[in-house]
């Protein structure tokens, strides 16, 4: 029995390694005839490269990296490794809503305006601009030598067909009415009644004028958004699906390698005309994993420190502080109130619960001091902050007597604090309000965690009433705060909160030229706002990074601007 | 690896009705066992009782710098988290959260589903019988993660808005909003629990069908029902309980693995999965080597003591890999 | 083959499909029935209605739940599994082949290693036992097997990246060096079943007639055990081959969330919280098909190699 046991058992076994191999080859070959990747990732092949002499040797194969970095380490050539995370939607400046994938684009691509790193609205295409009629024309002049990756020029016709793909229909722009509504026609376009977008309109091949329904102060902030990027008419025209893969844009870097959740290499645009970049790539890891832990291992350049971890690079002797560099955003957390639900139709309630929190403390021992206790809407490094406005203090005694005046003293009704959950993240700070709302008003409050899409439903259709939120900027304006949140007409108002005289502070800042006058009258709605107490400001938001001494010039100003140009890796030796 | 708990299959244990006494007699001779269950005891009780065994309210956070971290000590045996919570409290009632879930997936699924399904499939056969098992067969092959995450992402905000209803209409109040996102994650898991008590019992009820005496009642006209739990209930119950032990493992592991994930339960309800997520930065084991510590050795030796009732259990039921 | 084991084949074939159908209704109606889309988490926080509803009709989500259904199936038999809203219209193909690659690269590994080291465990406590090596070995790995990925995915990197010096974390592709960790965290708890399983099946082989024969010939132990023993006791294993076959493609997802490797698992994550309607369901399709396939080739490899076995599985059918 034995021998011929055997014998069908090693068929079997040979049977099942078949399989398993054919199975293991049709994946393989199914993948290879679509895209340009070679079965091992540890090689990838690029995409059609122009100039690769010098940054082809860098990443030839896995073995010369490792003997690199076996004499150097990862500072011993000029490419930046770094995080990102995925991009959300295509490069496409007109489909970006999202942070990480306006991060690319942003470096990609480019605009008639750009932002420097103090977010200054600085030329970009245009090489300067005029603003007439009161602030409602604006007259870009365009650079002669800005030209696109492939080395095609760009012209005011480039522009506008740009702007009139982002207002076309069939493209379903998510962002196109937020940021470029107030052009003349940009409606009507989006409608399907117009073909052209009769307020943009090229007075030669490089001077192109823009018309605005009613003067806007922050329209030229508006224009530094992704969706009012230049893209390639005829790349898009020849591969309208592919495209995004390796779009030809005009900013200083173009893409070399993208595997979506794997990672992005970027490699630069030597012709940029605002200076080229000095790096030789930037590589932008998608995978995910403890940062932290390859920080220290010297395998990345740049590292995030997630709010959980913080614990282990922040305590006094973890020799990761010394690279410890924060980095204040340009966003707010805060907890929102539906002002038309009970009790928080009440304003003494708001009130008594924006007292009864003890931010520092909280922000002291969960965030170990690395957050910002936030002291109005509009966050210290955007234009048009303040230091005169302020927050309601922590102050129990003061709240619990507000709480007693109000009209819910006797009776409350059950609250639920809502927040989206799923991302694995503890939110161990809305704990701590529950047990400061619990001590000081003898309030119970209920927290729920709701996935993010459903949050976001719930959110628009008012049915939440009591949030934990976030807002982060998307032009560097105190109205992106104080209006888009506030105003009674805005789709972002989730809570409900309307105020007259908040709304006509508001329209008067709205079209205002002069800039100091206006940040006044913005300073004067938050005021008031943070008065009546439709949401508490909590905390402004900090980025932890650990950021390697060779890394030079790496900058976060807080929100989305082109910025690995500057950057330059001293690799002399530490 | 759960396909390893398959190879138990098929005809191994045919016709060896084992007494039930005989069975629990020889668990008390094994030693390692014993062991087992004495742990398994201590945690289990520590579950059930943990609001009188927890030194603290496992959510009371401790908002000074002093109380964050703090190594184990006498005022906090397993120290203290971020937040300043009692971490000896947070894993009691940690054990809390995975007896409860075991016990609610076991009874539902294993010994509900899976032993009426089972039996409906070996006793009636044809078509009801392959039909059953091959569903099982196919679930047990689904990406059972996925699945589940699939389901508990689908069905959490639908169920938050029965909770509420549930908790205005109802007695339960307010624990109606603790027990929903507990079910979700429970409906998750059952879909999966049935699968392998579902295929032990049937193949036992295949092999106790040829028996004579059991031929022998069906002629003489026992009814179904009595047949079954005369005869074939309790030759089924000792295999039936390994492979309760074998899969209890991956029963309370798919409770921690989704609330590591942030999709089981309620931030309020301690688990052994958020604790780990809390503790499980590999900074912050470099640095407070404590969290990660005093949440997984528990968890590791509750694992631990499973595969090891399970491994005896095995080894009672199917004696032949002892004898010489 | 013989007739009746190709009948049998078919019967089991021809289950699969209404059981494959089953399955993806199931699947299809739980993502499509959930609150929300991937409309809502594609926009986000610029959810405006009118543009929802042009990307709902674009993607055919506005349409009855039949005929999205029916549409999707028609697709499918076209070779088309659809696109991934989460990665923008990329094709579902596109986005998971490379992810399943090296899932099932590390996968096969990790399989390697598993019966590399689970086999000769399995044996040696079988030749031991009665002795008080045969628990310790086998309890060594039941510990083993007892720590969560997610504790070992983080002591690992700590004692062997940081620690040690050995080895960089950075995922460099399924064919590098640093990937050698992440197998072993991945491996280690697959251990204690194969060699659970050898030994019992090495114990079982040596009381059969032909060993006991081969004993009483007189022939040298060691060839007795290499040549008799372990061969025949390695059939089962053919089991445990067979049935991690689907599992060598939908990848572990701690051990890639924790390692920051690009697999399937952590893909499918995202999806699933996503609701990456298609990315989803073509795993959830892809994984049970492989499965079935995977345990009808146990079926026929057995019927192969014994006859009774073919007839006692067949009479379940």
């Amino acid at each position: 029995m034995s021998n011929r046991t055997l014998g069908l058992m090693m068929g079997a076994v040979a049977l099942l390694i078949v399989a398993v191999a054919v199975v293991f080859v049709l994946v393989l070959s199914g993948g290879d005839d679509g895209d340009e990747e070679s079965p091992r990732a540890a090689a990838p092949t690029e995409a059609p490269d122009r100039e690769d002499a010098d940054t082809g040797d860098a990443r030839d194969s896995s073995d010369t990296r490792d003997d690199g970095r076996a004499v150097s380490g990862i500072c011993g050539e000029n490419r930046l490794i770094t995080f990102g995370d995925d991009p959300a939607t295509v490069f496409d400046p007109i489909q970006v809503g999202d942070a990480s994938t306006a991060e690319y684009t942003a470096e990609i691509f480019g605009g008639l305006v750009t932002l420097d790193l103090d977010l200054n609205v600085v030329p970009d295409i245009a090489e300067r601009w005029e603003i007439t009629d009161g602030g409602r024309v604006y007259t870009f002049f365009l650079r002669d030598d800005v030209v696109f990756h492939n080395g095609r020029r760009v012209t005011a016709d480039d522009v506008k067909y740009s702007l009139e793909r982002a207002a076309d229909p069939a493209n379903f722009s998510p962002t196109v009415l937020d940021y470029l509504g107030d052009i003349v026609g940009v409606r009507d376009k989006f409608n399907g009644s117009a073909d052209e977008i009769s307020g943009v309109q090229v007075i030669d091949e490089y001077t192109l004028r823009i018309e605005l329904d009613e003067p806007i102060s922050y329209f030229i902030q508006q224009l530094t958004y992704t969706i009012a990027y230049v893209v390639d008419r005829e790349q898009i025209e020849q591969d309208p699906d592919g495209w995004t893969r390796n779009p030809n844009g005009t900013g200083p870097f173009r893409v070399k390698v993208f595997r979506p959740l794997e990672e992005i290499v970027l490699i630069p645009n030597d012709r940029y005309h605002l200076g080229p970049p000095k790096l030789d790539e930037v590589v932008f890891s998608l995978s995910g994993g403890s940062l932290s832990t390859r920080f220290q291992n010297d395998e990345i350049h740049i590292a995030i420190v997630p709010a959980v971890e913080l614990a282990g690079v922040l305590s006094g002797e973890s020799e990761l502080s010394e690279h410890y560099r924060p980095a204040p955003q340009l966003s707010i957390f805060y907890i929102g109130f539906n002002v038309n639900q009970p009790p928080f139709d009440d304003p003494l309630v708001r009130q008594a619960f924006a007292h009864a929190i003890n931010r520092e403390a909280i922000n002291e021992v969960l965030f170990f001091d690395a957050a910002i206790v936030a002291d109005g809407l509009v966050p210290p490094n955007l234009p048009g902050y303040s230091e005169s406005v302020s927050t309601y203090p922590y102050d129990p005694e003061r709240a619990a007597e507000l709480l007693a005046q109000s009209r819910y003293a006797d009776e409350m009704p059950r609250i639920i604090l809502t927040f989206s959950g799923g991302g694995g993240d503890p939110p161990d700070n809305l704990q701590a309000y529950q047990q400061q709302w619990r001590e000081a008003l003898g309030v119970e409050v209920e927290i729920e965690a709701i996935e993010w899409s459903a949050y976001l439903r719930e959110l628009r259709r008012g049915e939440l009433q009591m949030y934990s939120a976030g807002w982060i900027a998307d032009y560097p304006d105190p109205e992106n705060f104080v209006g888009k949140l506030f105003s009674s007409e805005s789709r972002l108002n989730h809570g409900g909160y309307a105020n007259d005289r908040v709304d006509a502070l508001l329209a008067e800042a709205a079209t205002l030229q002069d800039q100091e006058a206006r940040y006044r009258l913005y300073q004067e709605a938050e005021q008031i706002i943070i008065d009546d107490a439709p949401v508490i400001p909590t905390f402004w938001t900090v980025r932890h990074y650990l950021v390697r001494e060779c890394v030079q010039n790496f900058v976060d100003p807080g929100t989305i601007v082109p910025k690995y140009r500057y950057i330059e890796i001293d690799t002399s030796g530490e | 690896m759960t396909s390893m708990a398959t190879p138990l299959e098929a005809g191994d244990f045919a016709g060896r009705p084992t007494p039930r006494f005989r069975f629990l007699r020889e668990l008390v001779h094994k030693k390692i066992a014993m062991i087992a269950i004495f742990f398994l005891a201590i945690f289990y009780l520590a579950g059930i009782f943990a609001p009188w065994v927890s030194t603290d309210d496992p959510n009371y956070q401790r908002l000074t710098i002093e109380d964050r971290l703090a190594a184990p000590s006498g005022d906090h045996w397993f120290g203290t988290d971020g937040a300043g919570r009692d971490l000896f409290s947070r894993v009691v009632y940690s054990a809390r959260t995975t007896l409860l879930f075991t016990l609610v997936v076991i009874l539902t699924g294993s010994l509900f589903l899976g032993l009426g399904l089972g039996l409906l499939a070996g006793y009636r056969g044809g078509w009801i019988d392959a039909g059953i098992m091959r569903v099982g067969e196919v679930l047990s092959g689904v990406p059972t993660l996925l699945l589940m995450l699939a389901i508990s992402a689908a069905f959490r905000t639908r169920l938050n808005d029965v909770a509420f209803w549930l908790q205005e209409n109802t007695f339960l109040g307010d624990d109606a909003r603790a027990i929903v996102p507990f079910l979700i994650i429970v409906g998750a898991a059952l879909p999966f629990a049935w699968i392998g008590s579902a295929r032990i019992v049937r193949s036992q009820v295949f092999a106790i069908r040829e028996q004579e005496y059991v031929l022998a009642a069906e002629t003489i006209g026992v009814s179904t029902a009595r047949l079954l739990l005369r005869h074939v209930f309790p030759g089924v119950l000792p295999i039936f309980l390994v492979g309760v032990s074998a899969g209890m493992a991956g029963i309370a592991g798919s409770e921690i693995a989704l609330s590591y994930l942030g999709l089981g339960v309620d931030p309020s309800t301690p688990s052994f999965g958020t604790l780990l997520q809390n503790a499980g930065g590999v900074r912050t084991f470099q640095e407070f080597p404590h969290m990660l510590l005093v949440s997984g050795v528990p968890l590791i030796l509750f694992f631990f003591s499973w595969n090891l009732l399970g491994d005896a259990l095995v080894d009672i039921v199917e004696p032949r890999t002892y004898r010489r | 083959m013989s007739q009746g084991l190709a009948g049998y084949v078919i019967r089991r074939l021809l289950w699969t499909v209404p059981v494959i159908f089953l399955i993806s209704v199931f699947v299809f109606l739980l993502l499509r029935l959930a609150p929300q889309d991937p409309i809502d988490s594609l926009l986000g926080q610029r959810y405006d209605d009118e543009i929802a509803d042009r990307l709902r009709a674009k993607y055919g989500y506005d349409r009855p739940l039949h005929i999205q259904y029916l549409k999707y199936v028609q697709n499918l038999f076209q070779g088309d599994l659809g696109v991934s809203t989460r990665h923008g219209d990329f094709s579902v193909a596109e986005v998971v082949i490379p992810k399943i690659r090296v899932s099932a690269g590390m996968n096969i590994m990790a399989m390697i290693l598993i019966f590399g080291i689970g086999v000769p465990i399995g044996v040696y406590a079988a030749l031991v036992r009665g002795s008080f090596l045969d628990p310790l070995v086998i309890g060594f790995w039941l510990l083993v097997d007892a720590v969560p990925v997610f504790i070992t995915a983080v002591v690992a990197p700590w004692f062997f990246a940081l620690q040690l010096g050995w080895v960089d974390l950075t995922y460099e592709g399924v064919i590098h060096p640093n990937i050698i960790l992440p197998v072993f965290v991945m491996a280690l708890p697959g251990v204690a079943g194969v060699a659970r399983l050898m030994r019992a099946s090495v114990i079982q082989v040596s009381s059969e007639d032909y060993v006991r024969t081969a004993r009483a010939k007189g022939l040298r132990e060691r060839t007795v055990v290499t040549s008799h023993v372990v061969r025949n006791a390695l059939l089962p294993m053919v089991t445990v081959v067979g049935l991690s076959l689907p599992g060598l493609f939908t990848g572990t997802l701690f051990v890639e969330l924790l390692f920051g490797i690009p697999g399937i698992g952590r893909e499918a994550l995202l999806a699933v919280l996503g609701f990456d309607f298609d990315v989803v369901l073509g795993l959830v399709l892809f994984g049970s098909i492989l499965f079935v396939l995977a345990n009808i080739l146990i079926d026929i490899a057995y019927g192969f190699i014994d006859p009774r076995i073919r007839i006692t599985a067949a009479r379940s059918v």
